[in-house]
């Protein structure tokens, strides 16, 4: 296997068996006696010392769930479907879109055809069931970035703990609802 | 006829080539893809409308279709030259400047060959600022059938398939310019069988089916190919399912048996897969669900109470589920009274001579027959897909056409020739048409020039004469040696049974005088009718219908009425609740052709595999396994348990089937003609077929004919899309008589026989026989059915009202 290149190596090769030095092994000192002693005490104190120093700054953390770390705007939190402010249609026409995009396969649309006079969105067809099950939800925001109408945003919650698998899966009204904004928001500059 | 093979170099890649074949296919072969709109061979020869498909072909300095150039020997072509890529960009940006773009609403978004070329070959930027062409959103084209002009890029497809394929000529291209569009005369609704195949090909989504209409997108489905079980040309289907529910049917192409399209029945009649009416597990009399084992233990009991006076028949079903109905009633019962058939059939000498293999023909031979004979079949009712067929010869090929009916055809008008027998005459004419072919001079004359001399003859002809006996056998035979069809090249008969898997039943061994293999003669087996009569008197006691609806479907349906009532004990398989379930002891549900495993044998003798697409509602089992069980319950072991077996036990009973397996149906079926165990197909024994003298009686009034309706039965009473056509009953009637009757177009009568009647409304009919009055059978209300009586019917009409002059 020796070839030219000098990278490749035989172990069984005569003269990589030559080429080897016997190398001894520095190990600590055994337990106990002044080392021991100094170890303990010393190294102890050396990590005190930053402690110490940082005892000054005040705490840092922070007392969730009182207290919450704002979040960037960009943050992907739990989504939200949008309607129109003036004529208060949904914005999602349900074009699967956001499904199609979804790498979890989490998001559920099933449209039908919209009735003159009694319309729910602005298009031809609407989302008659739109669920998205957020305990497989990978909070990618690729359903954003898929939706034609700016339908679906990803908000800033990220609460969305429950003790049933089947409460995870929001569905259409849910998303709609105006969400409680339990998040702050980063300020500008923060 | 072999075509010649040349070889033409496309973007640098040496691709072998039929001669005449179109540039776009031979460059397909060397897999170079050509983006294409109008093109579709399916639609006959090419338009060369939307120029998409332009490439440069070296000599020639003007860039050439490739659609509608044929292919020379050495022709140098590249596709992607600058040259090339500036056409198709405008191409694109042109079919763009009028059309909305509004994939997130359309329904063809994620399947749509706009969306694919534009995302191909198209520039990607619009430069278009101005206002796009607007019309009104989708109206009706159709009850069915949505159109949204404004997505429509003009390729001429819908307009083609209306006038060259189906030709019923109803689509149109209205107005000039950019405000072209597709639309029927005088904005009527475009009504015709086949219609819904425009949403197939149409390349955008400005036609669309109400009834898929914001369904699902392509990534929501999965697609399920099976066969279509509506009718006897067992098209190729392809369920699209979300859910496990089938949400829509679309054609699954296959040359050899559909064409690449499919009839309106079968693309819309799958509501009625979940219809209140469907019966989602097993019954007892009175509508009591029950579980399997009590519905078995019940079914069993009662066959076995009447002590082998058992009889079964067997309707719409696969080859295993005949094949298992056969095996329970013979074996498990001593019963030999089997039948598959809705009325008197041919004996089991006449049906191993018709189904011998130098007499079938292959439904593509069609195609390039030089004379179709119809007898006795109206293929748009009973078949619609052999219309379309039948049309191609014709139209493409130069094929004439004559017919020979008892009924005016849909086919009439592109027919050489055409003769009108009194109804129950087949045999009578169709041996005179035998002998006027061999030279005589008879009434047959006319037809038997347009035959004479023929090479490849084709003879459609309709299982319904076989209710006239073995003697329209005969002289079916007759017809067929006159013409020379046996062993002819491309010429033969094609049947076109009353039930949609009658072939496959027979050879399965749902006969009375023939078991699996149409193997030896059987006695004492007893047919439809005389299972009827012997009901009626007792000598039969229990009943075994699988997919069978005689109150609906058989002639003479008082009598039918009193054998049932006096039946001590019926099984009933069906789909639905019907007039006959309400009657039966036990009822078992049946699968649809969505949700079976089986296969069935087209009337060319190919074998076909229905395959399990969507979800059983309810509690529904498969088929097999009940038929098995109440086999085992009967301490009949078949060994069967699953689909596989039943079809291994199949092939094993079948000798021609023997070579046959699930490899070899694959995607398109295989004919069992064209595998090595054909020759294993009992040969006929020399004698004479026994023919009983056709009854040429004559009777008081008018003779009376009947039809089945392609649209009558559970098909648009079941399902809501297509309840619009629920056929009403019609007198049909000739103008002649009508004068003499004063009746006039619309007026209801009775038409009465007998002592039974029914109600119907007058229809006057050019091209009838005077003397002759059609009532459609199967229909709601005024069944036909009602009035036959298995011999000729001659009827009163008595005029109720009229309508106002
Ligand atoms: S954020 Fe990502 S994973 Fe979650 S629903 Fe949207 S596309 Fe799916
Ligand atoms: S949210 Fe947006 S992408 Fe999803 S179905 Fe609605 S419109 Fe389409
Ligand atoms: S409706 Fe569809 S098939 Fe018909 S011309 Fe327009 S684009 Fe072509
Ligand atoms: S022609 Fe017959 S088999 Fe074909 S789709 Fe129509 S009903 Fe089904
Ligand atoms: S595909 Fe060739 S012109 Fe349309």
């Amino acid at each position: 296997m020796s070839d030219g290149d000098g990278n490749g190596f035989d172990p069984k090769s005569a003269s990589y068996l030559d080429s080897i030095e016997v190398i001894e092994v520095q190990r600590g000192p055994n337990p106990g006696g002044v080392g021991g002693a100094y170890r303990a005490f010393g190294e102890t104190l050396r990590g005190l010392k930053t402690t110490m120093a940082r005892l000054i700054e005040g705490p840092l953390t922070i007392e969730y769930p009182e207290e919450k770390t704002p979040v960037y705007p960009r943050f992907r939190g739990r989504h939200k479907l949008h309607k129109f402010e003036d004529s208060g249609l949904e914005k999602c026409v349900g074009c699967s879109l956001c499904a199609a995009a979804c790498p979890a396969d989490c998001i559920r649309v099933v449209a039908a055809e919209n009735i003159p006079g009694d319309r729910v969105s602005a298009g031809e067809r609407y989302a008659a069931v739109y669920e998205i099950n957020l305990s497989r939800c990978i909070f990618c925001g690729y359903c954003e970035i898929a939706c034609p109408f700016d339908a679906i945003t990803m908000g800033h919650d990220y609460e969305m703990a429950d003790y049933d698998r089947g409460d995870l899966i929001f569905t259409k009204e849910m998303l709609l609802a105006e969400p409680i904004e339990r998040t702050p928001l980063k300020s500008e500059g923060e | 006829m072999s075509a010649k093979e040349v070889t033409i170099v496309v973007d640098g890649r040496e691709v072998s080539a039929v001669e005449g074949e179109m540039l776009h296919d031979a460059a397909r072969k060397g897999d170079v893809e050509i983006p294409v709109f109008c093109y579709e061979p399916k639609l006959g020869e090419p338009v060369g409308a939307c120029r998409m498909c332009l490439v440069e072909i070296e000599g020639i300095p003007k860039l050439q279709t490739s659609c509608s150039t044929p292919v020379r020997d050495g022709m140098v072509v590249h596709t992607r030259t600058e040259q090339v890529k500036h056409a198709q960009n405008a191409v694109v940006e042109f079919l763009l400047v009028n059309h909305p773009l509004d994939c997130p609403v359309c329904d063809k978004g994620g399947e749509c060959p706009l969306q694919d070329i534009t995302m191909g070959w198209g520039p990607g930027k619009s430069r278009v600022i101005d206002e796009k062409r607007h019309f009104q959103k989708p109206i009706e084209l159709s009850p069915l059938v949505a159109i949204d002009r404004e997505r429509c890029i003009l390729c001429y497809r819908c307009v083609r398939f209306s006038q060259e394929v189906s030709e019923d000529s109803q689509l149109q291209l209205l107005d000039r310019g950019d405000r072209t569009f597709v639309g029927t005369f005088d904005d009527r609704p475009y009504v015709a069988p086949f219609h819904g195949n425009i949403t197939d090909i149409c390349p955008v989504g400005a036609l669309t089916s109400y009834t898929y209409r914001f369904r699902a997108r392509p990534w929501d489905i999965e697609q399920a190919g099976s066969v279509c079980t509506l009718c006897p040309s067992q098209c190729n289907v392809s369920f699209t399912v979300r859910d496990e529910k089938v949400k829509r049917v679309i054609t699954r192409d296959n040359h050899d048996v559909d064409d690449g399209w499919l009839c309106d029945r079968g693309r819309y009649g799958f509501e009625m897969f979940e219809a209140e009416e469907r019966i989602a597990g097993p019954r007892l009399k009175g509508g009591a669900e029950v579980e399997w084992d009590e519905a078995i233990a019940a079914a069993a009991a009662g066959l076995r109470a009447a002590g082998g006076e058992v009889a079964a028949i067997v309707g719409d079903a696969s080859n295993e589920e005949g094949y298992l109905v056969g095996r329970l009633l013979r074996e498990g019962l001593g019963s030999n009274d089997v039948d598959s058939r809705q009325s008197r059939g041919f004996s089991r000498a006449a049906v191993v001579r018709l189904a011998q293999p130098d007499l079938t023909i292959k439904v593509r031979e069609i195609d390039d027959a030089d004379v179709i004979l119809v007898a006795g079949t109206d293929p748009l009712h009973s078949s619609p897909i052999l219309d379309l067929r039948v049309r191609k010869a014709i139209r493409r090929n130069g094929a004439r056409l004559v017919v020979a009916t008892e009924r005016p055809t849909a086919l009439d008008g592109g027919a050489e020739a055409i003769a009108r027998y009194a109804p129950g005459g087949a045999t009578h004419f169709l041996s005179e048409l035998a002998a006027a072919v061999g030279g005589a001079e008879n009434v047959a004359s006319p037809l038997a020039e347009s035959l004479r001399g023929a090479e490849k003859v084709v003879v459609i002809w309709g299982e319904r004469i076989a209710r006239e006996g073995d003697g329209a056998a005969t002289a079916l035979l007759d017809l067929a040696d006159a013409c020379g069809v046996a062993g002819a090249e491309g010429a033969g008969l094609l049947e076109v049974p009353d039930v949609t898997n009658a072939r496959g039943l027979r050879e399965a061994g749902c006969l009375p005088d023939a078991g699996p293999g149409l193997g030896a003669e059987l006695a004492g087996g007893r047919s439809t009718e005389q299972i009827r009569a012997g009901l009626i008197s007792g000598e039969i006691k229990s009943l075994l219908l699988f997919g069978a609806d005689p109150l609906r479907d058989f002639p003479d349906t008082p009598a039918w009425e009193e054998a049932l009532t006096a039946a001590d004990h019926i099984v009933c398989f069906s789909m639905h609740e019907n007039a006959t379930t309400a009657k039966a002891d036990v009822v078992f549900p049946l699968e649809t052709h969505a949700e079976k495993d089986g296969t069935v044998t087209h009337p060319d003798g190919r074998l076909q595999r229905v395959r399990p697409s969507a979800s059983r509602p309810g509690i529904v089992q498969s088929n097999i396994v009940i038929l098995s069980l109440l086999a085992e319950t009967l301490d009949l072991s078949t060994g069967i348990d699953s689909q596989p077996t039943a079809f291994a036990a199949l092939t094993e009973a079948v000798p021609f089937y023997s070579s046959i397996t699930e490899e070899k149906i694959g995607g398109q079926g295989i004919r069992w003609q064209e595998t090595e165990a054909a020759s294993t197909i009992p040969t006929p024994d020399g004698g004479a077929l026994s023919s009983e003298p056709t009854t040429s009686a004559t009777g008081e009034g008018l003779a009376l004919g009947t039809y089945r309706d392609l649209w009558a039965g559970p098909i648009t009473e079941l399902n809501p899309p297509l309840q619009f056509l629920t056929p009403q009953q019609r007198l049909e009637i000739s103008p002649a008589d009508a004068a003499r009757l004063d009746l006039k177009q619309g007026d209801v009568v009775r038409v009465g026989q007998n002592g039974s009647s029914v109600e119907a409304h007058v229809l006057i009919k050019e091209r009838m026989s005077e003397g002759t009055v059609f009532l459609a059978e199967g229909v709601q209300g005024g069944n036909a059915n009602a009035l036959l009586n298995g011999g000729p019917v001659w009827v009163e009409i008595q005029k109720l009202s009229g309508v106002d002059a």
